[in-house]
């Protein structure tokens, strides 16, 4: 079931479009998004929480587009996990996490730190005296409170020590609520994410379930990402492309980094199916064999 | 190139790195991993001076100078020159109102380096070989810091150590905060450096995928102390100490 669809959305900030003309559905089993900084992967986030509306195209929720959902609903359902900085301060913990409980069910807050396993005397402290794990269990906590359906979670341990970052990850995929995670780390969308769509410069150039986007790529720019990661023990991580090179104002806007960049990508390509998966390249057969 | 024994850093009473040996040779790289709090990036100061406060003991030797009992004068000559440091936000070092050209120039221009005839070249010269050594486009030399990407400022950063005539780089997470595929280039161009001028790295990293492709040997540190350490291949993959198990499990 989709509880999510972007639909041909074009979203920017003044007149200024970063994403462009992307259909995308949030559905089960995880949805990873994936890219570079600067690939519109955060504001399309943003867009999917109701917290920016779309130049053109609409974000659907069920049978009803955001403009004329029921907002309070929505917010009840689809909860944001930004990086652990997001907590005020000056606050208890417990107040932190009960802000968004009615008062009635304030008793919960306990129960919710011990969901994201944390001890629930916790409640009593203030940010600065969590390390960074505990701190992004909090946010966690914080957003489960109000009982989501779904968490749109934007690089949530990419701060995090790496057997921080661990935990936090088994934590993620022990909860039932789906989840969109937004992340420019391969290994993490591999964990958490059935489905997975990869970014460039606001555009989607590779859709497909994550698995069969990682063993054998069908754009140019997937494999350049998942070429770049290091494997332990593994050769050094190999840099394919210029990444100076800046997104080609027309046709393909990876052409200018692509080590297959030919004549024809000067024609813009359109995501294509490649037998369970979509990827945007004139020469992706090329790239899958 | 870098010398270190029973090296002790302390603020007050408490122990923050304690290295009891550590080694980097011509071409070689050499690793220290651990997580937030480990002593890897006070080590790291430490080895150029730039602890401040802190009480340091022990044996250090850097490019042939003992760094613990050199003049402030002695010091100025390797550090920034023959040993150099590469930070993880380069740009956050750059002045903004200053284009890279002019700001390297007048990095050598500190060092004395270029004045002598013969010796290298003219500043332009060697300006445009150490661009060129990063696989920059020397047209990078025009621009402002602000106008320029992260992998370009970390290449940057390392274009002006070896324009400085650096022997030996010590890195603190140079990539860390860059993407992958840039993280990538960065690596390649110090690899290339290491292969072809014979320039020693000193890698402070927490991640032991990457270090495990580029460094020969690696020390593993926990609250300061090192609780492992070996060539990078037999520590990554027979790892002795419960700590440095811990850390390879925790690779997603």
């Amino acid at each position: 079931m989709t509880m999510l669809r972007a639909e041909r959305v074009t979203l920017g900030y003044g007149r200024r479009a970063v994403v462009h003309d992307v259909t995308l559905d949030i559905t089960e089993g995880g949805v990873g998004l994936i890219g570079e900084s600067g690939s519109g992967k955060t504001t399309l986030a943003r867009a999917f929480l109701g917290l920016l509306t779309p130049m053109s195209g609409n974000i659907w929720y069920g049978d009803q587009t955001l403009k004329k959902a029921d907002l309070r609903k929505f917010r009840k359902d689809v909860q944001p996990v930004f990086q652990a900085e997001a907590l005020d301060p000056r606050m208890r913990i417990g107040t932190s996490i009960a802000e968004g409980l009615p008062r009635s069910a304030r008793s919960r807050v306990g129960e919710l730190l011990e969901q994201v396993g944390l001890d629930p005397d916790l409640a009593a402290r203030r940010p600065h005296q969590l390390s960074g794990g505990q701190r992004q269990r909090v946010v966690i906590a914080r957003a489960l409170a109000v009982g989501p359906r779904l968490l749109i979670l934007d690089e949530p341990t990419s701060a995090l020590d790496v057997t921080v970052q661990a935990r936090i990850l088994d934590l993620l995929a022990s909860l039932d609520t789906e989840r969109l995670l937004i992340t420019h780390n391969l290994a993490v969308v591999e964990r958490l994410c059935r489905t997975s769509h990869v970014l460039f410069a606001g555009r989607v150039v590779e859709s497909g379930p994550t698995a069969d986007l990682l063993a054998a790529p069908a754009h140019p720019y997937t494999k350049a990402l998942r070429d770049a990661v290091p494997r332990l023990g593994g050769a050094p991580p190999e840099a394919r492309g210029r990444t100076e090179a800046v997104p080609a104002p027309s046709g393909c806007p990876y052409r200018l980094r692509c080590p297959l960049a030919a004549p024809e990508c000067e024609r813009p390509p359109a995501l294509r199916d490649l037998g369970g998966r979509q990827a945007a390249c004139h020469r992706a057969e090329e790239v899958l064999t | 190139m870098i010398e270190v024994r029973d090296l002790k850093v302390r603020y007050g009473a408490r122990v923050v790195a304690d290295v009891p040996e550590l080694d980097v040779g011509e071409g070689e790289c050499v690793a220290i991993v651990g997580e937030s709090g480990s002593g890897k990036s006070t080590t790291l100061l430490s080895l150029l001076g730039l602890t401040q406060d802190a009480e340091i003991s022990g044996h250090v030797r850097v490019c042939g100078v003992d760094v613990l009992t050199a003049s402030p004068r002695r010091l100025r000559e390797i550090r920034g020159a023959r040993a150099a440091l590469v930070m993880q936000s380069p740009q956050a070092a750059l002045s903004p109102a200053t284009r890279l050209g002019v700001l390297m120039r007048r990095a050598l221009k500190l060092h004395g380096v270029g004045t002598a005839p013969s010796a290298g070249g003219t500043p332009d010269e060697i300006m445009d070989r150490a661009v060129e050594a990063v696989m920059l486009d020397r047209e990078i030399l025009r621009r402002y810091p602000h106008e320029i990407s992260g992998g370009q400022a970390q290449r940057f950063a390392i274009a002006l150590a070896i324009a400085l005539g650096a022997e030996v780089i010590l890195a603190d997470e140079p990539t860390s905060a860059l993407d992958v595929t840039v993280q990538a280039e960065v690596v390649a161009v110090l690899r290339g450096l290491r292969e072809e001028r014979g320039l020693a790295l000193l890698l402070v990293s927490h991640d032991l995928a990457l270090v495990s492709t580029i460094a020969d040997r690696v020390l593993v540190m926990k609250d300061g102390a090192v609780v492992e350490s070996g060539p990078a291949a037999r520590v990554l993959a027979e790892p002795s100490h419960p700590y440095t198990r811990e850390l390879l499990e925790a690779l997603p």
